[in-house]
């Protein structure tokens, strides 16, 4: 009984000491969530960047029992990637999407964090025709639409300069993972040229 | 001389407490914005703009792309209908109904996200594959043991979570609808 007395005076006499300690996890809590996209040396933009070049569609390794260079993807889909820069140039994204097989899109910026997704029934007309790029590129393209027309892309604004596009293609049986790998190599991405300029 | 002690004892424990409280929160789920119908639970959020800081923290640690709001939607079970832990040396029976999608796929997968190897090397189960009984409905049977019909086999792990992955569903424009749709039943039968 007399200890239980002392250990509730030293909590009352230490009080402040203890809403400190409190107010101190808070903070840190908050911050280190916060902070944890840009420090994280492992997210998925690290990965990617070690296992794809810029601008140029990447079938990434299929995911084995020891590793996956992203966890908890689908087994039954075949995955690739487009990195883009728009520092050097914006992203060009074309392909026939014909329909027969089920094909995902998600554009991602610097930090994974989803800014646009969309799949094969999403196309214009039959086709994928994106392009990635920033606030001035956008400016410089629109200054060369017609006026009296809408443009015939699809333009997507990233939030980072620095960004990747994940393309899933789906197998649905074991046997038609050739198709669905074919898919995917019918989509093409590419640095946008100064072809208005 | 005690004041400085104590102020600096204090700043330790925040800062211990802090981070142990992020590390609880990264460890756990994807954040706020969870939908739950049984023992499937989904982040649908996790895939799009309005991912909250603990999605985006969780992700950034763990390198995963979760699936956008247009692709699709990911439920994962990490525990039976009546609630206990998924076991892979007990049968499990998966039955419908299935939420509408162009495609599902069920896989069973290590709780950090890696395939789990398996004598028969199937690693899911898809729509495209499953047998269905005369009036429509189906029953996949997760074991070590080969078995009849829709068979997903559990490899050799010592833990297991399952993923519904329902593609192009018209749920996901709908995310305040799933608590209420229809999801598979997940029910263990006997154990080895």
């Amino acid at each position: 009984m007399k200890s239980l007395t002392n250990l509730r005076e030293t909590l009352i006499g230490n009080s402040p000491w203890i809403a400190g300690a409190i107010i101190v996890a808070g903070i840190v809590h908050i911050t280190s969530i916060l902070a944890m996209p840009y420090l994280a040396p492992k997210d998925a933009f690290a990965r990617l960047e070690q296992a794809a070049p810029l601008n140029q569609i990447t079938v990434l390794p299929q995911p084995s029992s020891a590793s996956a260079l992203m966890p908890f993807e689908d087994p039954a889909t075949v995955v690739a990637v487009c990195r883009y820069d728009l520092n050097q140039a914006p992203l060009r994204m074309r392909g026939p999407l014909s329909g027969d097989g089920l094909l995902l899109f998600s554009f991602h910026n610097r930090f994974g964090t989803t800014f646009y997704s969309m799949t094969d029934k999403g196309a214009l007309r039959g086709r994928l025709d994106v392009l990635v790029l920033n606030q001035t590129q956008l400016e410089a393209v629109e200054a060369f639409d017609p006026e009296d027309e809408l443009p015939q892309e699809l333009r997507l604004l990233s939030p980072t300069q620095r960004g990747f596009v994940i393309v899933r293609s789906l197998a649905p049986e074991p046997g038609s993972r050739p198709q669905a790998r074919a898919r995917i190599g019918q989509i093409a991405c590419e640095a946008e040229g100064n072809r208005r300029d | 001389m005690a004041t400085f002690l104590k102020s600096l004892l204090a700043a330790a424990i925040g800062v211990a407490l802090g981070l142990t409280a992020t590390w609880l929160a990264v460890e756990r789920g994807y954040g706020f914005g969870a939908v739950s119908s049984g023992p499937w639970t989904g982040w649908p959020k996790t895939g799009s703009d309005g991912a909250d800081p603990y999605a985006r923290a969780v992700l950034a640690r763990t390198g995963e792309v979760p699936l956008g709001l247009a692709e699709g939607l990911s439920f994962t079970a990490r525990t039976d209908e009546a609630g206990a832990k998924l076991d892979p040396t007990c049968d499990y029976i998966v039955t419908g109904p299935i939420p509408p999608a162009r495609y599902w796929t069920l896989t069973a997968l290590t709780p950090r996200g890696l395939v789990i190897d398996n004598g028969a090397g199937r690693t899911g189960i898809t729509s495209a594959e499953i047998v269905r009984a005369m009036d429509g409905s189906f029953a996949i049977t997760l074991s070590r043991q080969a078995r009849a019909g829709n068979w997903l086999p559990l490899g050799n792990t010592s833990d297991f979570v399952l993923l519904l992955r329902l593609y192009d569903t018209p749920l996901s424009s709908a995310s305040s609808s799933i608590g209420t749709t229809p999801m598979p039943t997940l029910r263990k039968e006997r154990c080895a």
